[in-house]
């Protein structure tokens, strides 16, 4: 099932859609075609299919669906980072379960999304990421330096997060917006923005390292 | 059968002095020197002359063997309503002897050359008794000598003696120590004579005194029907331990039943109609795209997604509500944080958080984090409304046991006293409090802002689990799941 649409300006952002059920996937694909500066590039129904398709295509962003037939999203998501680290994953969910966020964050997302979400949010998102952003939720924060700390014993010193960076994550769980961050550590908008985004890749390096030591393990 | 010989008469006091002297004569007249040897001191001597008077004779089986066990039976009886002042009884058997008095065994003997008193003047009432002696000789000769002195209060006198009414119990039949009556093939005892007869002339020579024998005092636990009452009343017991236990496991399969239908019940909300919803979202979103601005079709469509986004959130509430798998304290406390930034984020307060870091996964059963939710919300929503703040604070912690969570605002605060419940909703919090053994608190003045404490007992849980077993019934729990 693909569907081919071409660009209606060169320079847009090329968007990859996974998602299994087809009428939704039409619905998607007309709204992203209808915000200006995006395109859906192309589509696909399974988390296989987009591990074949997507390095081929090599969009700009992929927004992946959470409940996939057989393979879920986040495990996708967790084989496409290691294939290509530079593309940019949004995790499309029905319902907000932080749970399940975590794990996709962990895996290598660099976003999430509510399925609801406004067309105006979408945009927003995914011109976040691709600005070298990533947009993260006061609820995400505090686990994300929960699991930091519980981590910390047996994390290498490269893996540990920076002061900053964890005056960053613990501004943002009490509530602060980026941009209230920003003026509270005296920094710009854009070094919060990235200081996140080195937290979501060390929190997928140690994901990766924790996946390859319960390996390992395992296999003692 | 038995023949008794009981000697019942009254004595005066002139009668008994007479006997005295002749007593004391006979003593001294048949006593010989070694008894009062320098190793025999006198005193102890008195003992012989009321033994003369009060011990039987010498009497034995028909036949006399080496190491031969003798049974000796007799009974008596104590007259109706007589009480008893005193019973004193002497015995010797040559050479040992264990002696019953209605089956319980009170004294035994292995000195024959002295003769044992004892008292058993607490131990007989009226009816009929029963003596028993079991003798044991050694060898050559064999005699056992008895007296039982039993005084009436009425000054009557019961004496009992060895002679030739004693019956020999031969064989060995069980329990004859205890029993009231004789059997036929039971025959006489015969004398060998009177006390210091051959062989026995200087013998017996001592007297020892046993202290009173008491009634063995049958307590109210070591009786028969206690006993037994207690083991009814045990057995009983561990009948409804094992009852209660059935009941519990039986309560606990129906809760994990329940559990198991809310979690499919949550899971069919989410997947079917969640996200049907979450196509009618897009759906409307993209007709009204198709649609030129500013046409009033497209504001329908706006409308009709607008109204869409807040089914499917509200929706969210109610698969939140009733999802198991999500109940514990720290997916409450990140539910609560969502709803609050998501509520606040329309108006002009910002919402700050301070949530205790680690909170356990502990379960944070449905009815609680229900009415506590509502609680916090109906703050949040007083706070939106009035207070006109640029701040508030949600804070979840906890403390002393008890899961605090307070909403405080930097805002225009007013005066409780002054302003009615009603308008705080200070009445309805405390309600839902109580519902749930929490508490409610409310601290604002005017321009000092306004603070609510909410506080949940952790341990509530627990204590409710086994207080109100059987209150809890599939049905009832079902009907708090209920949304409002």
């Amino acid at each position: 099932m693909k569907q081919i649409i071409s660009s209606p300006a060169g320079t847009a952002v090329r968007v990859f859609l996974v998602e299994d059920k087809p009428g939704v996937r039409d619905s998607w694909v007309k709204l992203i075609n209808s915000l200006p500066g995006f395109a859906c590039a192309n589509t696909c129904a399974s988390g296989e299919e987009a591990l074949r398709l997507i390095p081929a295509a090599n969009p700009d962003v992929v927004l992946m669906d959470i409940f996939l037939p057989r393979m879920s999203g986040i495990e996708c998501t967790a084989r496409l980072k290691l294939q290509l680290p530079k593309l940019q994953i949004l995790i499309l969910t029905a319902v907000e379960d932080d749970e399940l966020v975590f794990m996709a964050l962990e895996a290598g997302a660099d976003g999430y999304l509510l399925k609801r979400t406004t067309p105006e949010n979408l945009r927003g998102a995914m011109l976040d990421v691709l600005g070298g952003g990533a947009p993260m939720t006061s609820e995400i924060a505090r686990r994300v330096v929960e699991s930091f700390r519980r981590a910390s014993r047996h994390l290498k010193p490269a893996m540990h997060l920076t002061t900053r960076e964890e005056e960053v994550l613990i501004l943002l769980s009490k509530g602060y917006s980026n941009k209230e961050i920003a003026s509270q550590l005296s920094i710009g908008t854009e070094t919060v923005g990235s200081h996140l985004k080195h937290i979501y890749e060390k929190m997928h390096v140690r994901s990766r390292a924790e996946a390859v030591a319960r390996y390992m393990t395992s296999k003692a | 059968m038995s023949r008794l010989q009981k000697t019942f008469r009254r004595r005066s006091p002139a009668g008994r002095a007479g006997r005295w002297v002749r007593r004391t004569l006979l003593a001294l007249a048949l006593l010989p020197a070694p008894v009062f040897g320098a190793d025999t001191p006198p005193a102890s001597t008195n003992w012989i002359f009321e033994a003369t008077n009060q011990l039987g004779q010498w009497i034995w089986d028909t036949n006399t063997l080496d190491k031969q066990t003798c049974r000796f039976w007799k009974s008596f009886e104590i007259p109706r309503h007589a009480r008893i002042a005193g019973a004193i009884l002497r015995i010797t058997v040559d050479n040992g002897y264990s002696l019953y008095l209605d089956g319980r065994e009170i004294g035994r003997g292995s000195d024959w050359r002295t003769v044992t008193e004892y008292d058993v003047t607490r131990l007989l009432n009226p009816g009929r008794h029963s003596l028993a002696v079991e003798g044991f000789n050694d060898r050559l000769e064999a005699g056992l000598i008895f007296g039982f002195n039993i005084q009436l209060a009425d000054q009557r006198v019961i004496e009992i003696v060895s002679d030739d009414s004693w019956l020999v119990v031969p064989g060995s039949l069980r329990g004859w120590t205890g029993r009231k009556t004789a059997l036929p093939d039971w025959h006489h005892a015969i004398v060998f004579g009177a006390i210091h007869h051959h062989p026995w002339e200087n013998w017996p020579f001592g007297l020892t005194t046993e202290p009173a024998l008491l009634p063995i005092t049958v307590h109210f636990w070591q009786a028969g029907w206690f006993q037994l009452s207690v083991l009814a009343l045990l057995l009983l017991a561990i009948g409804g331990c094992v009852w209660l236990r059935t009941q519990l496991s039986l309560q606990a399969r129906s809760q994990r039943l329940l559990q198991s239908e809310r979690v499919r019940i949550a899971r069919d909300i989410h997947d079917d109609l969640g996200a049907q919803l979450t196509q009618l979202v897009l759906l409307g979103e993209v007709a009204q795209r198709e649609q030129p601005e500013n046409s009033s079709v497209r504001t329908q469509f706006n409308q009709i997604c607008t109204l869409a986004r807040e089914l499917s959130h509200g929706m969210d509430e109610v698969v939140w509500a009733v999802n198991a798998r999500r109940d514990t304290l720290r997916d409450f406390a990140s539910y609560v944080c969502k709803y609050a930034q998501v509520f606040l984020n329309p108006t002009p307060i910002r919402c700050r958080l301070d949530v205790e870091p680690e909170l356990p996964a502990t379960v944070f059963d449905l009815p609680l984090r229900r009415n506590l939710f509502l609680a916090v919300k109906e703050a949040l929503n007083n706070a939106a409304k009035h207070s006109g703040a640029a701040e508030l604070f949600l804070r979840i912690y906890r403390a002393d046991r008890k899961l605090v969570v307070t909403v405080e605002d930097d805002g225009r605060g007013f005066d409780p006293a002054q302003s009615g419940g009603e308008r705080n909703g200070m009445a309805n919090m405390t309600q839902r409090m109580n519902e749930i053994s929490g508490g409610c608190e409310l601290f604002s003045r005017p321009g000092g802002g306004c603070r609510v404490v909410f506080t949940v007992p952790l341990d509530h849980q627990a204590r409710r689990g086994w207080l109100n077993w059987f209150r809890r019934r599939p049905g009832a729990d079902a009907a708090t799941t209920q949304i409002q």
